[in-house]
């Protein structure tokens, strides 16, 4: 919240007459101005031996005020944007593909919550393989452990690709120029990189990313959560806020990874805590360790499929050489991708 | 656009706060002698804090100039590919155990190598340690190494061994290739391998803090620092630590530290770790000490079992490579591949 004399450099109306009007009725900024009775205000304005100069200057500060507001939308306005502007990114792996129908959403935060070693890196690198190589967009990549791989994402393009194609070489570098990869390792130069992010994307449209990976967005918040103090918290807050920001405006698919921690009994449960849980739009549990049997995958969270128990999806990645396949067994509900 | 979002102590934070300026846009425009004022602070305290404010809000303006990045600093993952195939492994000196880490042990990432005690982590990080130093022409980084050591198991003597050991190995594949002597110079003594071994030994853990708080401004004069391995990472934090909410913190926060040094300055970062046992699915099962947040903060997990009567080394966790176990041995010379026992070959 700025001080009004901040806004003369911009709005030349906002004079020093305008802010000793202001000072002698206790506003010095513009959140006291918000809150100040504007009607009484007007009222000495009028009776003032300039009223017109300082009753344009008033309107001037409520239209700077609304101008940072953000515009009422109806239903009908949001439906119609989600169904042009958000489309789902397959994600490559089929049996995440079914659970999620159709896939991963844009302008959705999607949260892979998992102990350690059950697949979340494996996931965001086919995810981001699958969307470079399929959609006419980029991914950024945020990575805070070191372990994005570019010889794994090779893997995975070369095994998307059609063998009898002969430009594979060619098409593997383009999509591979497509993933742009940035290590963060604190959460100030993460949140600076979203803001940097957010406004590029507002100014320039030419970027056209579709998918923004965070892995592990909780190795980031870990060292200041808690400690007696709310600023961990706060700063949580901002970076879920700002993604979920960014999803919408800009239509990205944000993935973000979580890690578990020791629960009661024993049991696991995600890093992060409970203020963390209403943040993302979607959370997946992956249990277990990735191996040939597979690795269950469980909605936590959605906004509108429902999650049952039985809902559950056997999926596995890995297999070396082998590349993601699905096979159905037995009933619906019920898959094992191999 | 937030104060909050500033890396700035918690008292500046609540000075600013209370002073009035919660936005950056607020104070971008003061000068330091008006800040000093308003917050009570010296005046120098009022430059730090608009210096820092000034490099976040910096990223506001708009990218005028043609290039198109969309977050500055970031690489394609083309360019990545290629930097890694040109990117050299620091071996190990057993061939099974370097085939399944793809080559050995790769620089810019952290290797968290555990195991029970006797199993060999302190030999593994002596080798690796004279290992980094096998010159370029032989196909090693011809670097240097940091060990930090908080056990005080780091015993000189047998550096010395493992070194004359590795000397010997490059002459005598000097010899194969009936290379000319003159063109590759070695330095076959083995107390100059002992020179290019910076040693630290920490006591607590608030040492341990400050020695990889330290190892930024060090290893930007040491610029040949190839490798840094820390002998065991978990030893100060296990005892007699009451606040596990702080350990947890402070581990996460050495993590990203090591981290990051690995990527800016291009090397490998090793962490010995122990055991400790588990209670999971009704059974007592030995897991790496320092618990679950712990395990996701190396980019790659191995771990060292007892097969039998002989020692393996299992990938427990990578980006990259799949999950592979090898047999190794330690013998007088150094960890080195292992010969089996038996005669006959066994029908399996």
């Amino acid at each position: 919240m700025a001080p009004l004399e901040d806004l003369e450099r911009d709005y030349p109306i906002i004079d020093s007459n305008f802010r000793m009007f202001c000072a002698s009725h206790g506003i010095f900024t513009d959140t006291d101005f918000l809150l100040h009775d504007l009607s009484a205000l007007e009222a000495f304005a009028r009776q003032d031996y300039a009223p017109d100069k300082l009753e344009q200057g008033i309107k001037q500060m409520i239209s700077i005020i609304e101008s940072g507001q953000r515009p009422w939308l109806n239903g009908v306005e949001l439906l119609e944007d989600s169904q042009l502007n958000k489309c789902t990114l397959s994600t490559g792996c089929e049996g995440i593909d079914i659970l999620l129908q159709g896939g991963l959403r844009e302008g959705h935060v999607t949260e892979l919550v998992g102990p350690s070693c059950s697949g979340k890196t494996q996931i965001c690198l086919k995810s981001a393989s699958h969307v470079a190589r399929n959609s006419l967009g980029k991914v950024v990549y945020f990575d805070t452990g070191n372990s994005f791989s570019p010889k794994r994402v090779a893997q995975f393009l070369s095994l998307l690709s059609d063998p009898s194609a002969t430009q594979t070489n060619k098409a593997v570098e383009r999509d591979m120029s497509s993933i742009v990869c940035h290590s963060v390792f604190d959460i100030f130069t993460l949140l600076d990189m979203l803001r940097q992010l957010m406004n590029n994307l507002r100014s320039q449209i030419s970027f056209q990313v579709r998918m923004l990976i965070i892995d592990s967005l909780s190795s980031l918040i870990a060292p200041v959560l808690g400690g007696g103090g709310a600023h961990g918290h706060a700063l949580m807050a901002t970076a879920g806020f700002l993604l979920k920001e960014i999803a919408h405006e800009s239509n990205l698919c944000v993935v973000v990874t979580n890690h578990m921690v020791a629960g009661e009994a024993g049991m696991l449960k995600p890093a992060l805590g409970e203020s963390w849980k209403s943040i993302p739009h979607v959370r997946l549990l992956l249990s277990g360790k990735y191996s040939a049997t597979g690795t269950r995958i469980t909605i936590l969270k959605h906004p509108y499929l429902v999650c049952p128990s039985q809902k559950k999806l056997l999926m596995s990645i890995l297999q070396y050489w082998h590349p993601l396949r699905m096979k159905a067994s037995g009933k619906s509900a019920d898959f094992v991708v191999l | 656009m937030d104060v909050s979002s500033l890396p700035i102590s918690a008292s500046q934070r609540g000075k600013l706060i209370s002073a009035g300026y919660a936005s950056l846009s607020s104070i971008s425009s003061l000068s330091p002698s008006r800040l000093a004022l308003d917050l009570k602070i010296s005046e120098n305290e009022a430059v730090e804090i608009l210096k820092v404010a000034s490099g976040r809000s910096g990223g506001q303006d708009k990218i005028e100039s043609g290039s198109c990045a969309i977050v500055n600093g970031a690489q394609t993952a083309w360019d990545m590919l290629h930097e890694e195939e040109y990117s050299k492994c620091i071996t190990t000196s057993c061939s099974n155990l370097d085939e399944i880490l793809g080559g050995g042990i790769h620089c810019k990432e952290v290797t968290e190598i555990g195991g029970v005690p006797g199993i060999g982590k302190t030999q593994l990080g002596i080798q690796l340690a004279v290992n980094v130093q096998i010159p370029a022409d032989y196909g090693g980084l011809g670097g240097k190494a940091v060990y930090i050591d908080t056990e005080g198991s780091f015993m000189v003597e047998r550096v010395l061994q493992i070194a004359e050991a590795c000397a010997q190995d490059m002459l005598e594949y000097n010899a194969l290739l009936q290379r000319d002597s003159q063109a590759c110079l070695v330095d076959t003594q083995p107390k100059s391998f002992l020179d290019n071994i910076f040693y630290f030994r920490v006591c607590t853990y608030t040492e341990q803090i400050a020695v990889i708080n330290y190892l930024e401004k060090f290893l930007s004069e040491h610029t040949d620092v190839k490798v840094v391995i820390v002998d065991s990472i978990t030893f100060h934090f296990r005892q007699d630590f009451e606040d596990m909410a702080l350990r947890t913190r402070l581990l996460s926060g050495m993590a990203l530290k090591l981290m990051k040094l690995a990527k800016k300055f291009n090397l490998a970062v090793v962490l010995l770790n122990q055991v400790t046992t588990k209670f999971k699915e009704g059974s007592f099962q030995l897991t790496l000490a320092l618990g679950d947040s712990w395990a996701h903060a190396a980019t790659n997990r191995i771990i060292l079992y007892w097969n039998g009567n002989e020692r393996h080394a299992f990938i427990d966790k990578s980006p990259s490579l799949p999950s592979a176990s090898s047999p190794y041995t330690v013998t007088g010379r150094g960890i080195r591949n292992s010969t089996s026992n038996c005669k006959r070959v066994k029908l399996m």
